[in-house]
């Protein structure tokens, strides 16, 4: 114990030494040491510059929530407002569902229509006339084929050279070729007639599940049937105009024919009077 | 980093051997620590401005950028309520509906109702009736009361084949028309219906819930065209097998004709 106590003591006096040996080099290192030494922190409620900060964040707070929060209820107050409005003026949603369920109700009606316009309505009685008759109504473009040999079973061929003028064999066959377009029309229409309501039903079936957004779009589309359906309308009436058009100018040719045909007469027995 | 320094620094101050060497050492350790040295920090005139700035956005850009969008927005609400859905308008639009419900739905039910039956004879009224009556249940009745009117079809002894198959084509399409009216007269009964309960409908609607009617009004406008289709194709056939009845007399007409003429040649041969 001694020992190193008195070694201590021999190392410090030592050091001391040098020291006093060497000014300069103490004293640079004394510098260095003063000015590499950690410095004091600021306590945060006696500086200054906390208190700055303190006041600036507070204001900063304040004034956000009077300019931004201020100005955020009201936009969200507005836009309340007109979600309230929408809701229950614009797109109320107990409107919209009796909409959809009066869309469901109308389509029971139309499916009632439907049902009897299915109703068949053949009475023809003898073979030929009842084949004509179910062609005529089967509502099936695929029948108007058929059209034409059933129809002269019935009403008969135009007749030969042999057996008519060129003058009645012309209005027979135009009679015919009007008569037999018409029924071919009447099939043809009946068939488009079947297609119209399919999708008629269609439309009205997605009007059912529609938004209030998408039913314009539906709208639209049922309003292109409609234009297209009014067109087939007008072809059904050309060919109704047409019938008439060739009636008219047949009961024409029968008045112009029977003038003729009494001119001829007269000549004839003219002529046997002038043999006797 | 600064202990390591210091500690380094120290040691090549302590082993210098000159006073030239720590007066370099000094020079050198002084210029390293100028250079590394962290700058040091702005204080409070800084913190200040910052400060300053941040409240000068927030009462400037956006301050005035949610005044603009509340601005909008009043203005949306403004327009929507006065502009497009006035909701004293919507509700005059509806009493609009009611009101003409009113005035026009039973009177013109009763002019449609009307009753037009005009035969005076048994028989004839009883198929008048029967095509007027909107059924579709009777059509047996129909031709019985057709037949009690307008005769049965020529039995074969009583006339030719050609005569009986016109005959019968003829009261069979005649037939088939009154069938397919007392269809569409049911039918157009039931489109009525229809019509009532879409303007019923309307009467009730929001401005959001009125599409579906007028897209369903379309719909029913497409069914009612195939319905006048409908009748339109058996007019059709109506019109056409007239004019095929007559086109037929034509040319049993041209065939008597050659027979007859035939028979007179040959009667002045014998005389």
């Amino acid at each position: 114990m001694k020992n190193a106590l008195t070694m201590i003591f021999e190392r410090w006096r030592c050091g001391f030494r040098w020291a006093w040996g060497h000014k300069l080099r103490v004293v640079v290192l004394a510098l260095v040491l003063v000015m590499l030494a950690p410095r004091q922190v600021k306590s945060q409620l006696l500086d200054p510059c906390c208190a700055v900060l303190v006041a600036g964040l507070t204001t900063i707070s304040s004034t956000m929530n009077n300019v931004i929060g201020g100005g955020l209820t009201s936009i969200l107050t507005v836009d309340r407002a007109i979600q309230n409005f929408e809701q229950t003026v614009v797109w109320p949603q107990a409107q919209i569902s009796q909409a959809q369920s009066l869309v469901g109700s109308t389509q029971g009606t139309f499916t009632t229509i439907q049902n009897v316009t299915r109703i068949p309505v053949n009475s023809a009685t003898l073979p030929a006339p009842q084949q004509l008759e179910q062609i005529l109504l089967s509502a099936d473009a695929n029948q108007i084929s058929r059209t034409s040999s059933s129809y002269s079973v019935v009403y008969g061929p135009v007749p030969d050279v042999t057996a008519a003028s060129q003058d009645v064999r012309n209005r027979t066959d135009m009679a015919d070729a009007a008569a037999q377009a018409a029924m071919k029309r009447s099939i043809a229409i009946d068939n488009l007639a079947d297609l119209e309501i399919q999708a008629a039903n269609q439309i009205n079936q997605s009007l059912q599940t529609a938004a209030p957004g998408s039913a314009p779009i539906i709208e639209a589309q049922a309003d292109a049937w409609l234009v297209r359906a009014n067109a087939y309308t007008q072809a059904a009436i050309a060919d109704l105009m047409r019938v008439r058009a060739i009636d008219l100018a047949d009961a024409g040719a029968n008045i112009k024919s029977g003038a003729t045909n009494t001119t001829n007469l007269g000549q004839q027995l003219i002529n046997l009077l002038k043999r006797q | 980093m600064t202990f390591l320094f210091f500690v380094m620094f120290s040691w090549f101050v302590v082993k210098a051997k000159t006073r030239r060497q720590v007066l370099a050492l000094v020079l050198v350790g002084t210029t390293a620590g100028v250079l590394v040295a962290p700058p040091r920090v702005q204080a409070q005139t800084s913190l200040v401005g910052a400060i300053q700035a941040v409240l000068n956005v927030i009462n400037g850009v956006i301050h005035s950028g949610l005044s603009s969008i509340n601005s909008v927005r009043t203005a949306d609400n403004n327009f929507y309520r006065n502009v497009i859905w006035p909701v004293q308008l919507i509700n005059q639009a509806r009493a609009q509906v009611t009101q003409m419900i009113a005035q026009f739905r039973i009177p013109m039910w009763s002019i449609f109702r009307i009753n037009l039956s005009s035969a005076t004879l048994p028989a004839t009224q009883q198929l008048e009736q029967v095509v007027r009556n909107q059924q579709t249940n009777d059509f047996a009745l129909l031709t019985t009361n057709y037949g009690n009117a307008y005769g049965s079809v020529p039995v074969s002894t009583a006339a030719s084949p050609p005569d009986r198959a016109m005959t019968d084509m003829d009261d069979a399409l005649a037939l088939d028309t009154l069938k397919t009216l007392k269809k569409t007269d049911e039918a157009g009964t039931l489109t009525l219906q229809a019509g009532d309960q879409l303007e019923s409908g309307v009467g009730q609607a929001a401005p959001g819930s009125s599409p579906f009617l007028t897209a369903s009004a379309v719909v029913a406008s497409i069914q009612c065209q195939a319905l006048t289709q409908k009748m339109l194709a058996a007019e059709l056939r109506q019109e056409a097998a007239r004019l095929a009845h007559e086109s037929a007399l034509r040319k049993r007409s041209a065939t008597y004709t050659g027979q007859v003429g035939n028979q007179i040649i040959n009667l002045l041969k014998r005389n």
